[in-house]
């Protein structure tokens, strides 16, 4: 295949789906709802309304520059690994596959199509993650998102059940209608938003977004800027009027939000690694949004919706960039690297746009976003407006330390040429968050859109500069100028922050989590231990108990009439004894003698059941039980001349020997029996009504041209069950010959 | 009847379940040969009628021909397995040259540490690079 074929797929895929999303967005957007299973409520219900469109056009808009820059990253990624170029395709599979889950979760209006989608981009960042899967770090980081937020995931099913019992819907837009104010709904929108917090990595649930920074620079840029991340968010979005119902559950996001702004920005600010400090930036933001929803309210809503496009946009960005830095200097540590503005001014020059658009600064679209902060905050009192301008010093504090750290001061390292496209991707990005500090009516608009199904009515999201001293601007001004004191201190800083981070690696919850999983581990190591140790004990412990349960429920049910003798005749004396005869046999067949006997032995027990099938009127099964006991004892047989004498000796000895279970298989063996006994004969004292089947079939059978009624059944009436039979004699008889000859079919 | 039915049902199922938890393999698929006729015979038994063969042309009362078409599929079917199993308690042997499930309950769980401590030098040695 050719090289170019897959990454130019998947970047068609996305460029086409992003201008067919716009398209449709801006004449008014879409929707398709087909019932899918209609017995369990279940519809296709999918709509592009403004959330929708907003994280539908940011899943396939910045794959775009993720998909240019990944074209030139991979290979070399890979050569640099020893891996072949063949596992490319599989790459690009799996992030289109993310695309295309993400827009689906977008677009999705059902909870249960919600939640299926949910999984998927769970699944697709878990192989993406692990996508260096010879690398422990990388599996062991693959299995920790996967299970934080395939775990939390349950929570949302279970909100959705919840919500399911309550109203007997699963559509977003019924349940808005009818939703009122009561615990269900809080509890329920409790777990929602739980899932959620955990897939958008707020805190407790923040430590696996920094573990997830080993994967592939374009999959954590990806998975940063507009997938997996922001799917939580998103979800709060959609889901917002139940959330809103219980303002218990907004406050509770407000400080979720808040400690995770403050332990995003703290750690940021602490780490040394390029994308640790920008998967801790990540969080932080996402914090924001979370945040913002939590303070509520018509701007509390809008600046979310406005806070979550900048920063996809901005924050893909500084990913590429870090990725290009790595590439060009080999280096991933900011403490290794400076002075790279002269060697890769493009790359700087962009970086730096977006860099000011995640901290806030004026001429950047990033602005307007802490404007919409401010005033959300503002609204809500002076507490939350400090607590904003206490988030904003520290992430201007980690943006500058991020930016000047990699471009300015004296050169560390040699850069080499790095390809056109990986760094246009950047410089474009940075052009985009430019342009849009100067016009940000765009993302005004998409942001405005994107807010209406959250609050149910459309709002205005104003972006504007005001040159008045309003309170906005006044916090704007006292972050800058905080800012940049906690920047120009930034020896200090650094160390403290650290040495926080270091307190949090040894009390945080990463460490819940690691112990979690050790003892789960060791659970199931134990339990595989004693099972593989002894499988017939298992079995015994199945069986036991279950042969006194259904004892114990024919016991307690009454017996009066359920159990019948049965009619007695003369003529039946033959039958009797035949199955009395089979009934010993089988009880001989137990006996510990050599094989040989026992096959024997065996093939006596179903001769005298054939007897009994010609004695009840069907000569043609006692024909198939002849036949099928005599193969069946030609294939005992078989088996026994290729198994040498000696390993049969041994089993018969190891049969005799036993002494520990000298009690325990005959008591499974009489509960079984029992058991059966009793189940059969109360079934059988049940039938025996009247009808008049075996006379319609008899009629019938002339018509399938067939004088034996059995076969008018097999082959006419019951024809697919034949089929299906057939069926699985052909697959036993692949299984056989493949066993047999050890995988070779001829 | 029904009683001499069940019975003997009940006597084969016992069997087979005693059997079935021996630990000689081949005693085990035997072990599953009674049962499945046991469910063989339930099947037969359970005939809403019974009479002469059903086959044309008849007079009277005939047996019920619906269980028996049943009873030859769930026959053959049943053959299909024991084949099955037949074949995989040989490839057992081939493999692990002992048909004692107490062998190979410890074979597996010699294996299962191997496994383990392969992942463990695994992941010392990728700590180990880490530093």
């Amino acid at each position: 295949m050719r090289t170019w074929a897959p990454p130019a797929t998947v970047l068609a895929m996305a460029g086409a789906g992003f201008v067919a999303l716009l398209w449709l967005w801006l004449t008014g957007g879409g929707e398709v709802d087909v019932p899918w299973a209609p017995t369990l409520d279940l519809r296709l219900h999918l709509r592009l309304d403004g959330l929708a469109a907003m994280y539908a056009l940011m899943a396939t808009g910045v794959a775009v520059p993720v998909f240019v820059f990944a074209w030139r990253y991979l290979p070399h990624h890979l050569a640099q690994q020893g891996r072949s170029v063949r596992e490319q395709p599989r790459f690009y599979a799996l992030l289109g596959m993310f695309m295309v889950s993400m827009v689906g979760l977008a677009l999705a209006q059902d909870l249960i199509l919600l939640f299926l989608f949910w999984d998927l981009t769970a699944v697709a960042s878990y192989l993406l993650i692990a996508y260096d899967r010879q690398d422990g770090g990388a599996r062991r980081a693959a299995l920790m998102a996967l299970l934080v937020t395939a775990i939390t995931a349950v929570a949302l099913l279970i909100g959705t059940l919840l919500l399911y019992d309550r109203y007997a819907t699963f559509s977003l837009p019924e349940l808005f209608r009818v939703a009122e104010s009561s615990t269900t709904v809080t509890v329920a929108g409790a777990l929602i938003a739980l899932a959620a917090l955990a897939k958008s990595a707020q805190v407790p649930f923040h430590f696996w977004l920094g573990r997830a920074m080993v994967a592939p620079t374009p999959v954590s840029a990806y998975l940063h800027s507009a997938a997996m991340v922001a799917a939580g968010v998103l979800l709060i979005g959609r889901v917002y009027p139940l959330l809103e119902l219980s303002p218990v559950l907004l406050d509770a996001l407000v400080v979720a939000g808040f400690a995770s702004m403050l332990v995003g920005g703290v750690l940021a600010l602490s780490r040394d690694d390029l994308k640790q400090v920008l998967a801790y930036s990540t969080f932080s933001q996402y914090g924001y949004v979370v945040f913002l929803y939590g303070l509520g309210g018509e701007s509390g809503v809008g600046a979310a919706a406005f806070y979550v496009v900048t920063h996809a946009v901005a924050k893909c960005a500084l990913f590429l960039t870090a990725g290009a830095v790595t590439r060009a200097t080999g280096a991933q540590r900011l403490s290794e690297l400076g002075g790279l503005a002269r060697a890769m001014p493009v790359v700087a020059a962009g970086s730096l746009a977006c860099a000011a658009t995640v901290a806030s600064l004026p001429l950047t679209v990033g602005f307007f976003a802490d404007e919409l902060l401010f005033k959300a905050a503002l609204e809500r009192g002076w507490v939350f407006a400090a607590m904003a301008l206490l988030i904003a010093v520290l992430t201007l504090a980690y943006m500058a330390r991020f930016w000047t750290g990699l471009f300015l001061g004296a050169p560390r390292t040699e850069a080499g040429p790095v390809p056109g496209a990986m760094v246009a991707p950047v410089g474009v990005l940075g052009a985009i968050c430019l342009v849009a500090g100067l016009v940000p009516a765009p993302f005004a608009a998409i942001a405005q859109d994107a807010a209406t199904p959250s609050l149910l009515a459309a709002v205005p999201v104003e972006a504007r500069y005001y040159l008045d001293l309003r309170a906005e601007n006044l916090l704007a001004l006292a972050t800058f100028a905080l800012g940049a004191l906690v920047h120009a201190g930034h020896r200090a800083v650094p160390a403290a922050a650290e040495a926080v981070a270091r307190l949090g690696e040894r009390l945080g919850p990463e460490r819940a989590y690691t112990a979690g999983l050790a003892a789960l581990n060791g659970l199931s190591d134990r339990v595989h231990d004693l099972e593989v140790r002894d499988f017939r004990g298992r079995v015994t412990a199945i069986f036991l108990p279950s042969g006194v349960l259904f004892a114990l429920a024919f016991v307690l049910t009454p017996t009066v009439g359920a159990y019948a003798v049965g009619s007695f005749s003369l003529g039946d004396l033959p039958l009797v004894l035949m199955l009395g005869f089979a009934a010993c046999v089988a009880v001989a067949a137990t006996r510990p003698r050599g094989h040989l006997t026992m096959v024997l032995t065996l093939g006596t027990v179903g001769f005298a059941l054939a007897v009994v099938y010609a004695l009840l009127g069907a000569p043609n099964v006692a024909l198939v039980a002849v036949l099928v006991e005599t193969i069946v004892a030609l294939l005992f047989i078989g088996v026994l001349s290729l198994i040498p004498r000696e390993v049969l000796r041994s089993q018969m000895r190891a049969t005799r020997e036993r002494r520990g279970t000298r009690f325990r298989d005959p008591a499974v063996g009489l509960v079984a029996g029992a058991t059966v006994f009793v189940l059969v004969w109360g079934g059988l004292s049940r039938t025996g009504g009247e009808g008049d089947a075996a006379r319609r079939l008899t009629e019938l059978a002339p018509e399938a041209h067939a004088d034996n009624v059995v076969t008018a059944i097999l082959a006419d009436l019951r024809a697919l069950d034949t089929l299906g039979e057939i069926t699985v004699v052909a697959v036993a008889l692949l299984g056989v010959t493949k066993l047999l000859r050890r995988g070779r079919l001829w | 009847m029904t009683l001499a039915f069940a019975l003997a049902a009940g006597v084969l199922a016992g069997s087979g379940a005693y059997l079935a938890l021996k630990r000689d393999l081949l005693r085990v698929v035997a072990g599953i040969v009674l049962i499945a006729n046991a469910a063989n015979l339930t099947l037969m038994a359970s005939g809403g009628t019974r009479g002469e063969s059903p086959i044309l042309p008849v007079e009277g009362e005939i047996s019920d021909p619906l269980v028996q078409a049943m009873t030859l599929t769930a026959l053959v079917i049943g053959f299909a397995v024991i084949a099955l199993l037949l074949s995989l308690v040989y490839r057992v042997y081939t493999g692990y040259d002992t048909l004692d499930l107490d062998e190979l309950s410890k074979e597996e769980a010699r294996h299962a540490r191997e496994i383990d401590q392969q992942a463990r030098d695994d992941d010392d040695v990728a700590e180990a690079e880490g530093r």
